[in-house]
C-alpha cells in the first residue's frame, strides 16, 4: 500500500528484506514471500534480495549466511527501491547492537532509499525510541503500536492487528481504529 | 483429485509449509470472498448471521478459520461442528472461535425452514477435495437438509457430497464456490452465481510444474473472482 508497483522508481520492483535472527526476521521472511507473490508469476523483472542473518549477537559460532551482499550503502541505494527492516523487534533489548547486526544497522542509517520497519525500527529502544538510530519512512506496527512509535517521524504508520480477538483488545485498552473492508492493515494519521 | 493431492503434498514436503499456515490463508480467502459477494448490508436478516457447517477433516478446519475472519469482518457466524478431530490444530481453531464469542450449536437445525429463518448464508465446509466414497452420518442428513434450504450456500473448495471430478447433479447446488489453490474438475459442473479462487500461496514454480494457468490475482487481494 505504501509503495504500489507503478510508483517504484526503478525498472525492476526490487526490495531488500533484511532479516534478523529472531521473530522479527521470521516475519520478514513471510513478508518477502508475499511480496514476491504480489508481482505475479514468472515475472523476469523481479529481483528480491533476502539477507537472512544467522548467528547474530552473542552467538559464539555464527553460521554462514546465505546471499550475502556486503552492507555497502551505495550498493543498496543503487540496486533496490526500498528496504524492509526486519532485523530486531520488540523483544530485543535496547542497545543490542553487537556483531553483524551493528554493521547492517549502521549501513541502514545511511541508505537514501525508503526503509519500512516491522514493528520497531531496529536498534530503537522499544519504549524510549532512539535518537541517532535508523529513520524509517514507513512503520508497520504489529498487533498494536509500541511506545517508541511516538518518536516515529516517517511518512506512513500502519497497524497490522486485525487478528487480535476483542477481549485481548479490551483487556489491554488498545482501541484500534476500524479496519476498512477486509483489509488487514489500517493507516494511522500521519504524524506530521 | 490426484493432482490436487500431489500439489498439497509438495507444498508440505518440498516447500515446507505447515498445515496451519495454508489453512489460515485458505480460511481467510473464503471469508474475504464471502465478504465481497455477500456484504453485510445485503442480508435480509436483521443481523448478518451465517451458519458455518464444519466437517471432520481439513475442509472443516478451513471453515473454522473462515468463521473467525467473518466475525472480524462484522458478520455473526454460528458454527456446527459435530465430528471434531482430537488434534491440536483443530482444538486450537475451535478455542479461537469460542473465545471470539462464536457460538457452537449443540445440534443441527431440524428443518430447512429454520435455517432459512435464522441465517442469511450457509458456509459448507463439510467435505473437501480428498472426499471419496459414501457419506457417513450425521453428514448425510445434514446434506439432505441443506439441499432444501433457500438461503445461499457458499461451498469451500468442493460442494460437499459431490464427486471431486464428476460433480453430482442431484446434490447440493451452492450459490458460491471458493476454489482453493486451483479449481477442481468438479467446478465445471458448478452452476451458481459466484466462483472465486482463493489460497494465494502457490509458488510460481509449482504453478508452472502443474500447468495450473491461473489468472493473475488483482494487486494484493487474496481472492480472485472467476465468475
Amino acid at each position: 500500500q505504501a509503495f504500489p508497483l507503478p510508483s517504484l522508481p526503478r525498472k525492476q520492483p526490487t526490495v531488500l528484506v533484511v532479516c534478523g535472527p529472531a521473530q522479527n526476521g521470521a516475519i520478514g521472511l513471510v513478508c518477502a514471500r508475499h511480496l514476491r507473490s504480489f508481482v505475479g508469476q514468472r515475472d523476469p523483472r523481479v529481483g528480491l534480495g533476502a539477507w537472512p542473518m544467522v548467528g547474530c549477537p552473542g552467538d559464539p559460532h555464527p553460521l554462514p549466511t546465505v546471499c550475502v551482499p556486503p552492507p555497502q550503502v551505495q550498493l543498496i541505494n543503487d540496486a533496490y527501491n526500498a528496504v524492509v527492516d526486519a532485523v530486531l523487534g520488540a523483544e530485543a533489548e535496547g542497545g543490542e547492537g553487537g556483531g553483524p547486526c551493528a554493521a547492517i544497522l549502521d549501513a541502514l542509517k545511511h541508505v537514501r532509499i525508503p526503509i519500512v520497519s516491522l514493528d520497531v525500527p531496529s536498534g530503537w529502544d522499544v519504549d524510549a525510541g532512539s535518537s541517532g538510530g535508523i529513520s524509517p519512512d514507513v512503520l508497520v506496527s504489529l498487533a498494536a503500536p509500541k511506545r517508541c512509535a511516538r518518536r516515529f517521524l516517517g511518512r506512513q504508520h500502519f497497524v497490522a492487528g486485525r487478528f487480535l480477538p476483542y477481549d485481548v483488545q479490551k483487556k489491554f485498552e488498545l482501541n484500534p481504529p476500524p479496519y476498512p473492508g477486509t483489509e488487514c492493515v489500517v493507516a494511522l494519521r500521519a504524524p506530521r | 483429485q490426484e493432482e490436487a493431492q500431489a500439489i498439497d503434498q509438495e507444498l508440505f514436503t518440498e516447500y515446507k509449509f505447515s498445515v496451519d499456515q495454508l489453512m489460515e490463508l485458505a480460511g481467510l480467502s473464503c471469508a474475504t470472498a464471502i465478504a465481497k459477494a455477500y456484504p453485510p448490508s445485503s442480508f435480509t436478516t436483521s443481523q448478518p448471521t451465517v451458519l458455518v457447517v464444519c466437517g471432520p477433516g481439513n475442509n472443516g478446519g478451513d471453515g473454522l478459520v473462515c468463521a473467525r475472519h467473518l466475525k472480524m469482518f462484522g458478520y455473526e457466524p454460528t458454527v456446527y461442528y459435530p465430528k471434531r478431530p482430537s488434534k491440536p490444530l483443530f482444538e486450537g481453531l475451535t478455542t479461537q472461535c469460542q473465545k471470539m464469542d462464536i457460538p457452537f450449536l449443540p445440534e443441527f437445525p431440524a428443518e430447512a425452514a429454520l435455517i432459512d429463518e435464522l441465517y442469511g448464508l450457509v458456509v459448507d465446509a463439510i467435505f473437501g477435495f480428498s472426499f471419496k466414497g459414501a457419506v457417513r452420518e450425521p453428514f448425510g442428513s445434514i446434506l439432505s437438509t441443506l439441499e432444501r434450504i433457500t438461503v445461499p450456500i457458499a461451498s469451500i473448495d468442493i460442494p460437499s457430497g459431490w464427486d471431486v471430478e464428476k460433480g453430482k447433479a442431484d446434490g447440493l447446488q451452492p450459490d458460491m464456490l471458493i476454489s482453493l489453490t486451483a479449481p477442481k474438475k468438479a467446478a465445471t459442473h458448478f452452476t451458481g452465481r459466484y466462483h472465486f479462487l482463493g489460497g494465494r500461496f502457490v509458488p510460481p514454480a509449482l504453478q508452472e510444474k502443474y500447468a495450473l494457468n491461473l489468472p493473475p490475482y488483482p494487486k494484493t487481494d487474496c481472492v480472485l473472482q472467476l465468475t
